[in-house]
């Protein structure tokens, strides 16, 4: 049964419409991450489903309950901000039980509620301090502790590691994602990092320019994106998206890209491809086979030449020449020294990983 | 690099191998401090004069000698000041008007902090539609002329019957600060962080508790400036005290304006500068001891407005 | 939509605000506006009499007093310039020179916290032609000084504005070493390697960034120069004769002692107008801002 529905939502400051007729159904028990750039109407939505936000038009329900013309505190959500919006001058647990402010509840349960969130996020020792005492990951498990004590079903987390350094992102990261197993609650959590999304994730909502480009679950929109901006925008280093041509005869298609013929006649097209139609190929970096070595089922062979080459410690991307632009293949950094500016390599790319889609639609093939 | 770590080895101990001669202080230096102490001197020098005046018996006041110091000292005016000195036919000193004022202060302290902290709470940080509309007719009446509205004013007063009294004035006072206060409570409270007000929103809800909670604990800073601000301005004003007071109840600067200026014979400049001064003592000694936030008070409003 | 307590909560708390800023502002600005076109004399009555609306104003422009005290003003608005350029120098150099610098701010600023009431009444006392400044210069051999500005109507405003100066400048300091302090250090450490010297960096750089400070403080200065009253008061209540009158001084005694209510509704018109004219460059200003940043 769906959580949280989206019905119809229009958003719109004035003449500019921020999210347009959107439709997104959740269930229970999930982790939606809420994904894409900056302005794309994810803060936005999530601040209507908060109640923050009015909508301009559309239903919003939580439960089998309609929300749309409620109160934030009404809603049964529990949310936590990016700068984890702490009381300042309130301890801890003065936070965390002003978070129950809307709630009548005795004395003896507040108490209870309060021991069981400051144990399960181990901030016990913290809860007579005020926030300012507090390390930036001890406020943020603070803030989630703010909303886990309210017990209620849906949680809202609006880029809540984005304040955080590398290394305690990825701790919070587990940490979350042990939390949603435990309380098996359901999450409605916005992000622009990828990497967040994909490790968390029970299923993803791609969004660009207040619209979802694709909805489902991390492997299908890393594995199957809907269309050109899902491709380009999940994968680091991202897609090479290269325009070509089709050319079909028989039961063989070829698609043409700066000259170069690429074996498309196994791709599982959605539609029949047609002879000349222009499409963008997808190839991902990480696709493509080891210098030198064929992999099974070649969609093609290129000899390019290198035009530079970076290191990132674990990871290595040589940049090759192709036609007028670059493409990156990702490269093993022991095998970093084959790669010589000005050499020419020969590598080749696994018909199965080719991503096709249409030049005008921007839809997948 | 290694060259460098070794003579700085070397030199932990030592005498440093290019010692620097100290600086004496430059030419320009010396002719802005001279510049600036004859001016603090042009500032100090009412100071000086009243103060010495205050002390100096009528006798020596009549050599003429404004700078001498007083000989013999007395504290006579002083008392004469506080508690006899005449304004008009009454002869009761400053005393009255003290407490007057004093009387004024604290009701319209609180009815002005009150009134114009919850206004502009609402006014920052709650979503009301005509918000911008109000604040710019709060603007505007922040800078009105107070004679514009004062014969309205006085005749709304009588009507309501507090035309005169203490409260009439502590009244007045609240309600025409409130404006201008308003826009100062609201721009600082425009500096909370959205994130904290939508978390209180999803917390309580509740506009008071909000308010009590969270906005008030975290605005200590300008509920002293602002507190600072009023006592100076109130306790300072005279053309409201001089308008809505009636025979009594003046405030101390009407009664010393009284003192000073309906002299009748000879004038008692020492009384005089004892009244002003026993006038100025209260604003003088916040300005000493809170000069940080009478500073804040002061430039808080011509800076952000 | 539905009704929303969150809603009415904030409004219902705004309600005292918005009935003082109805009755006590926006109402009373338009009763003495009407009232100021009737023959109200010590009590208001509201008939206009339409063939000679304007009496009330025809009768302040031949008014002796009243052009005196327009006079009085832009005299006293010309003078108390002086207490910017003042505190603008005062601000420089502290901010220049930062040995003492919480001292000098200290005295440079106590006349503020004093009354305009005690700054006249110690100041009427230096100005005491024979136990004042001008008996001590006197008693030194200085008798060609005159310090008795007060006593004399050509000199009498003068004295207010000196007064004025002492008590403002101040003032005026503080706003413009706040101005100072906003400018980015790398402005100064900039013009210190390029080698400016001194007087160009303060006439083509600081001057010009600062030139929003300066204008607040000219409006509030005029404002202030507006509102003037206090001060006249306690210095010379007026005199001598109509020599020190100003509008605001004007307008009370049209209704204190004149007790005619429309005369003095319509001084209090004109003040309110002269304040609309103070406020049009900023207002201007404000849009030509916004203009500039849109396009």
């Amino acid at each position: 049964m769906p959580r949280v529905i989206f019905e119809d939502i229009i958003k719109s400051y004035g003449k500019l419409t921020v999210l347009k007729n959107l439709d997104l159904a959740i269930n229970d028990g999930e982790f939606l991450v809420l994904l894409g750039p900056s302005g794309c109407g994810k803060t936005t939505l999530l601040n209507l489903l908060a109640g923050l936000l009015d909508v301009t038009a559309g239903r919003i329900m939580i439960g089998d309950r309609d929300v749309t013309d409620l109160d934030p505190k009404d809603r049964g959500l529990a949310m936590v901000f990016q700068s984890y919006a702490l009381y300042p001058t309130k301890t801890v647990r003065g936070n965390l039980k002003f978070g129950l402010a809307a709630h009548k509840l005795e004395k003896a349960e507040i108490e209870q509620r309060i021991s069981w969130a400051a144990k399960l996020l181990q901030i016990e020792p913290l809860l007579d301090r005020k926030p300012a005492q507090l390390s930036g990951g001890q406020r943020q498990r603070v803030a989630i502790g703010r909303a886990l004590v309210k017990k209620v079903g849906v949680f809202l987390f609006d880029e809540p590691l984005s304040n955080l350094d590398a290394k305690l992102r990825t701790e919070m990261r587990l940490e979350i994602k042990k939390l949603h197993d435990e309380l098996k609650s359901t999450i409605v959590y916005v992000t622009h990092d990828q990497i967040e999304a994909m490790t968390m994730a029970t299923r993803i909502a791609v969004m660009d320019a207040g619209v979802i480009q694709q909805f489902g679950t991390p492997d299908e929109i890393y594995g199957r994106p809907a269309n050109l901006f899902v491709a380009g925008f999940i994968g680091s280093p991202a897609m090479n998206l290269r325009p070509a041509t089709l050319s079909v005869s028989g039961s063989t298609v070829a698609a043409r890209a700066a000259g170069v013929d690429l074996d498309v006649s196994r791709y599982g097209f959605t539609t029949p491809p047609r002879d000349g139609q222009s499409v963008v190929i997808g190839l991902r970096p990480e696709h493509f086979g080891e210098p030198d070595a064929a992999v099974a089922d070649p969609a093609g062979n290129f000899s390019l030449p290198v035009q530079y080459s970076e290191k990132t410690g674990s990871d290595a991307t040589a940049y090759l020449k192709f036609g007028d632009g670059l493409i990156a293949t990702r490269v093993d950094p022991e095998q970093i020294g084959r790669f010589k500016q000005g050499d020419t390599v020969n590598i080749s790319f696994p018909q199965g990983k080719l991503h096709v889609f249409d030049a005008q639609s921007g839809r997948r093939l | 690099m290694s060259m460098v770590m070794q003579s700085g080895e070397a030199l932990v101990d030592s005498a440093p191998r290019f010692p620097r001669k100290r600086k004496g202080i430059s030419g320009r230096s010396i002719a802005i401090l001279v510049f600036l102490s004859i001016c603090a001197a042009f500032f100090m020098v009412p100071l000086y004069v009243i103060i010495t005046t205050s002390f100096k018996t009528m006798e020596q006041i009549r050599e003429g000698a404004i700078f001498s110091l007083p000989s013999p000292i007395t504290i006579e005016p002083w008392i004469n000041a506080w508690d006899n000195a005449c304004s008009g036919i009454r002869c009761e000193g400053l005393k009255v008007g003290f407490w007057n004022s004093v009387a004024i202060l604290l009701p319209s302290l609180a009815l002005s902090m009150i009134l114009s902290s919850v206004t502009g709470y609402a006014l920052a940080l709650w979503n009301v539609r005509w918000a911008g509309t109000f604040l710019f007719v709060l603007f505007i009446c922040a800078f009105v002329p107070f004679q514009i509205i004062m014969i309205p004013l006085i005749i709304l007063s009588s009507g309501l019957k507090v035309y005169g009294t203490i409260w009439g004035i502590a009244i007045i006072h609240a309600v025409l600060s409130m404006p201008f206060l308003t826009l100062v409570f609201r721009n600082y409270y425009k500096g909370i962080p959205q994130e904290i007000m939508s978390a209180a929103m999803m917390d309580s809800g509740s506009f008071w508790r909000i308010f009590g909670e969270i906005i008030v604990p975290m605005s200590g800073n300008i509920f002293i400036v602002v507190l600072i601000l009023q006592v100076t301005s109130i306790w300072n004003d005279f053309l409201l005290g001089l308008t809505f007071g009636g025979l009594g109840t003046q405030p101390m600067s009407v009664v010393l304006a009284n003192v000073v200026i309906t002299t009748t014979g000879e004038a008692a400049y020492n009384e005089n500068m004892a009244a002003a001064l026993l006038t100025a003592i209260p604003p003088l000694v916040i300005y000493f001891v809170l000069g940080k936030f009478f500073v804040q008070g002061i430039t808080a409003g011509a800076i952000k407005g | 939509m539905a009704l929303r307590w969150s809603r009415m909560s904030p409004q219902f708390a705004l309600t005292p605000a918005v009935v003082i800023t109805l009755v006590a502002f926006v109402g009373s600005i338009v009763w003495t506006i009407y009232v100021s076109f009737t023959t109200s004399k010590a009590f208001a009555t509201y008939g206009i009499d339409f063939a000679d609306w304007a009496r009330q104003y025809e009768r302040l422009f031949k008014d002796k007093g009243w052009t005196i005290a327009l006079k009085n003003m832009l005299v006293l608005g010309v003078g108390s310039f002086l207490a910017i350029v003042f505190g603008f120098i005062l601000a420089a150099m502290i901010d220049r020179e930062k040995r003492g610098e919480g001292f000098f701010r200290t005295v440079f600023l106590y006349p503020l916290a004093v009354s305009l009431i005690v700054t006249g009444v110690a100041w009427r006392w230096m100005f005491n032609p024979s136990f004042g400044l001008q008996g001590a210069l006197h008693s030194i051999g200085l008798t060609w000084i005159s310090f008795d500005w007060l006593s004399k109507p050509e000199t009498a405003m003068y004295g207010i504005i000196l007064a004025s100066v002492w008590q403002g400048a101040g003032f005026y300091m503080a706003l413009m070493l706040s101005g100072l302090k906003s400018i980015n250090t790398e402005i100064w450490s900039a013009a210190r390697l390029d080698g400016v010297s001194f007087w160009r960096l303060y006439a083509e750089i600081i001057i010009p960034m600062m030139k929003f400070t300066f204008l607040t403080c000219a409006i509030l200065l005029s404002l202030g120069v507006v509102k003037a009253y206090d001060i006249v008061v306690a210095m010379t209540n007026g005199g001598p004769g109509q020599a020190t009158w100003v509008p605001g001084y004007f307008t009370i005694n049209a209704y204190w002692v004149k007790s005619n209510l429309a005369y003095a509704s319509a001084a209090a018109v004109l003040m309110l107008v002269i304040t609309g004219l103070i406020f049009l460059p900023l207002v201007l200003l404000t849009a030509w801002r916004e203009r500039s940043r849109t396009a």
